[in-house]
């Protein structure tokens, strides 16, 4: 089957109901993404179809065939970082690191819906597991990075 | 056995012990550089230390990076004494030799009171008994992450390494420029001269390389630029781009995978297995069974193209499983015998001070509490895995571990090969609280690489294996007897537990050459109990040891996690039943513990102790030592719809002197919600031999949504080094659990907390 991956055509031999994570992690080496539970419980392994968090490790690839795949690899670089990515530094997030590839996207999907999210709807949306317990490190930066996006927003707002 | 006849027959304790003891100079670490790993253009000074032809710095990193920030931490104590950018100090894993081994760790294992380690001068019997445990380990050099005892134990080694390696490096600047070494400056690793000279490190090098002078000393306090200072972690960017390489995240050519699963009753084997249907799938090659490796228990695994093709080909190998010839574990038998063990035998005893009988019987008041916590599994976030490959008589290990050289010593010891013919490579640790100080999973990897004719082989674990076969905190049991007088002034203190001991078991598993008895007295299970701080006239702390037969570990902070919670909510029992108020009642008897007395003033100050909570909110509090480190919390806490909510933990903590002070913040958040998991849900229960939580569902962490806000405070101090990695675990649940009574008049006595 082929999927669309951070914009790029990919090929998979896997079975249809192969999981995405499997998919990512195995065939296509996209190590980025976690595998936690394999029951969706974690999020280690949320990435983003069509834009909104899944995770993947319950997601059949077949179903997401004809859908805009996007994983941590793709979110920003160290060059670029995504100004979540950039929050995440300056707050000093992560600690083992494990599950934070799941709370980014998590977060970049949870911005993408609502850029000024409440303490409540992060409280909905940031569902994901973390061992280390970062949580209050994970709030920090979304505010951190929510509040630099909209700066941006509106000087490019301001100019449109 | 008294407590002073097995420490002195521990000790092997002689005359000629007296004669030279002293701390272990920090110079015996040094090693040669020989021992350093032989990489292009780069020369060692030491075994620590190399130094690029750019003149960046590479450092031998022994330690296991799980979260706790250690590579951070080692690399600032060689840029502070280098005086070089931190992001110019590189890290290369180190190898086996002795100099990395811990040696802080087994020190720490000794059970002596802290209070007796407080003043200027330690005893005699406490120096003696330091000293010899440390040349044991410094003999056995043994290479563990863990015990939060990293900077306690490099803290001097390290920073002597660069300090030496900098003063080679500026005697062979001073030799080529023909001036006085002491009118040489460094600054961002550039030596310079008033003359206008200059050179970095790595044009110096090559003359610097053989000398290693003598007579060092490390920066004065008063010099550092970068110790104390917050940080930001060098291993952080990696993590949030999805780049750092966990153990999963090994891929090498031709790699396969391989899923497993093992008897689902504890210690029990496969008695047959009908691999047809599992060998029919697509995409799966080889069912290999599994032996029993380091304590874990006997299965199979699977190999396939991916891990998914081997998980599905687990599912369909048809297994009768047979359960042990010991019969299968009960957790409910096993807490019924804790509480007979608890009544019928008198134990070890630990401390023991005054006369405790004679008290008892003047007593006016008696007050006993029966306390109780259950078996805890670890639940990292990367499930356990390792990566191996077996050829041409070479094994090659990629693995998460705490262990490098046990897990070394595993994989030579299945492959039957030398321990020199294995490659160990240390991978980022998704998580570690203990569990990978175990090596059962390197083993069954080894084993299965062996029959896949030279392939690389990942073999991982799915999170039901991970749940299901932990190597467990074991379950305890704990009475306390207090004796009041007329006055209601407490005269003594009993406290006698129940419970596996996790030290002898580790040994037997670990280095089975030096192992004892599995009963034998051991630290872990009594710390927590026998060294507490408050100055009681008559105290008696004994513990029972245990075999109940489940695979027991280390669970971050130990014992102190579950006798924590016993102690410092039975002091808060004492200070109700004397109607005082918790934190006065706390600080009259700390008058020999000013550091204690301390450490809780500061977090009982910034929390706001005693002044008026919103309506529906109470406050608890809790002080505990651990890993040399004294830690006090206070716990906002309301109860809404019968669940428990923590709403602000405020904490103080005195661990000596501090590398990175946002690290310490870190650990203490981490610490605080790794403990609340286990106040508030965390149980283990094994029926008929079989583990009945088996993923997050059944055995939940607490998330984002029920996470207090934690404050962190930090007693200046000049003291040696202490842990962090764990101290602020054991106070959160008597801290909530206090709370809880304070706003319920209800006393917990058992984990998990229930309203």
């Amino acid at each position: 089957m082929q999927l669309n991956i951070n914009g790029e055509s990919r090929t998979s031999h896997a079975d249809a109901s192969t999981p995405l994570l499997w998919v990512l992690r195995d065939e296509l080496n996209l190590t980025g993404t976690k595998f936690g539970c394999g029951v969706a419980a974690c999020g280690a392994c949320t990435v983003h179809v069509d834009g909104q968090a899944v995770r993947s490790c319950v997601m059949p690839a077949a179903a997401v065939a004809h859908q805009q795949i996007t994983t941590i690899e793709s979110l920003g670089s160290l060059e670029k970082p995504h100004p979540l990515q950039a929050a995440w530094i300056a707050e000093q997030v992560p600690q083992c690191g494990y599950c934070q590839s799941g709370m980014l996207m998590a977060a970049a999907a949870l911005l993408n819906n609502n850029p000024h999210p409440s303490d409540a709807e992060i409280d909905a949306a940031m569902t994901n597991l973390c061992r280390c317990g970062t949580y209050q490190r994970v709030r920090a930066a979304i505010h951190l990075a929510a509040s630099v996006m909209g700066h941006a927003a509106k000087k490019t707002g301001g100019a449109a | 056995m008294k407590r002073r006849t097995w420490l002195l027959s521990a000790l092997g304790a002689t005359g000629a012990l007296v004669v030279g003891w002293g701390v272990l100079p920090a110079r015996s670490r040094l090693g040669s550089p020989e021992l350093m790993l032989k990489t292009e253009g780069d020369v060692a000074l030491n075994g620590w230390i190399k130094i690029a032809a750019d003149g960046a710095v590479v450092l031998a990193m022994p330690r296991s990076e799980m979260g706790q920030g250690i590579h951070t931490a080692l690399a600032m104590l060689v840029a502070e004494e280098l005086d070089m950018p931190l992001e110019r100090v590189r890290l290369e894993q180190a190898g086996p030799d002795s100099i990395y081994g811990n040696v802080a760790m087994l020190v720490a294992s000794l059970p002596f009171h802290p209070l007796d380690s407080e003043g200027e001068h330690k005893s005699v019997k406490i120096k003696m008994g330091e000293w010899l445990v440390g040349k044991i380990a410094r003999e056995l050099g043994i290479n563990a992450t863990g015990g939060s005892s990293t900077i306690a134990d490099l803290w001097d080694p390290l920073r002597m390494a660069a300090a030496t390696a900098r003063a080679s490096l500026v005697q062979a600047a001073a030799a080529a420029w023909t001036v006085p070494a002491s009118e040489i400056t460094v600054a961002n690793g550039v030596m310079q001269h008033a003359s206008g000279k200059t050179a970095h490190y790595g044009q110096m090098v090559a003359a610097a390389s053989g000398s290693t002078p003598s007579g060092i000393q490390t920066k004065a306090r008063q010099n550092w630029k970068l110790i104390g200072q917050a940080t930001p972690r060098t291993d952080i960017p990696s993590k949030v781009t999805g780049q750092a390489t966990f153990g999963l995240d090994v891929r090498l050519p031709g790699m396969l995978f391989a899923a497993v699963q093992m008897c689902p009753m504890l210690g029990g084997t496969a008695a047959s297995m009908d691999t047809t249907a599992a060998l029919a799938l697509k995409g799966v090659s080889k069912v290999v069974p599994l032996d029993a490796w380091g304590g874990g228990t006997a299965g199979l695994a699977v190999v396939g193209q991916t891990t998914w093709h081997a998980r599905q080909g687990v599912q369909a190998v048809k297994v009768q499983w047979q359960a042990p010839a010991t019969g299968t574990l009960d957790s409910q038998r096993i807490q019924a015998h804790l509480l007979k063990a608890l009544n019928t035998e008198s134990g070890f005893t630990f401390h023991e001070q005054g006369v405790t009988t004679q008290a008892e019987k003047a007593a006016a008041t008696r007050i006993d509490a029966l306390y109780q916590a259950p078996y805890l599994a670890h639940a990292t976030m990367e499930p356990m895995n390792c990566t191996a490959q077996v050829k041409d008589g070479r094994v090659e290990i990629w693995v998460p571990t705490q262990v490098p050289q046990l897990a070394r010593d595993m994989a030579a010891k299945v492959a039957k090969v030398d321990p020199n013919q294995v490659t160990v490579h240390v991978t980022q640790l998704g998580g570690g609280f203990g569990r990978r100080l175990e090596v059962d999973f390197v083993g069954q990897a080894v084993q299965v690489a062996m029959a896949c004719e030279g392939a690389p082989v990942q073999l991982s674990w799915s999170r039901e294996e991970d749940m299901g076969h932990d190597f467990y905190r074991p379950m305890h049991l704990a009475k306390f007897q207090a004796s009041l007088d007329e006055q209601g002034t407490v005269t003594s203190l009993r406290i006698k537990s129940a419970g596996d001991a996790i030290s002898p078991r580790w040994m037997a598993r670990a280095v089975p050459m030096l192992s004892g008895p599995i009963d034998m007295p051991d630290k872990t299970t009594a710390e927590g109990l026998f060294d507490l701080p408050y100055g009681f006239a008559s105290q008696h702390m004994s513990h029972v040891a245990t075999k109940s037969g489940v695979p027991v570990g280390f669970w971050r902070s130990v014992g102190h996690s579950h006798n924590a919670f016993f102690s410092e909510s039975f002091i808060d029992e004492l200070a109700a039943a004397t109607k005082q108020d918790p934190l006065a009642f706390r600080l009259n008897w700390l008058k020999d513990a000013p550091r204690y007395a301390a450490v809780l003033k500061l977090a009982t100050s910034k929390a706001g102790w005693g002044t008026p909570r919103p309506t529906g909110r109470a406050q608890g509090l809790a002080l505990h030592e651990s890993f040399g480190s004294i830690v006090a919390q206070v716990a906002e806490v309301s109860v809404d719809n019968g669940q428990i909510r923590v709403h602000r933990v405020v904490c103080a903590i005195d661990c000596g002197t501090v590398v990175n002070p946002d690290t310490v913040a870190q650990q203490v958040e981490s610490s605080v919600i790794y403990g609340l998991s286990a106040a508030l849900f965390g149980q283990i229960n094994i029926v008929g031999g079989v583990v009945q939580q088996s993923n997050f569902p059944s055995y939940p962490l607490v998330t984002l949504s029920q996470a207090p806000q934690v404050e962190t405070h930090i007693v200046p101090s000049t003291r040696h080094p202490a842990g962090v990695g764990e101290p602020a675990v054991p106070p959160i649940a008597p801290a909530v659990a206090n709370a809880l009574f304070a706003l319920t008049g209800k006393r917990q006595r058992a984990l998990p907390l229930v309203v």
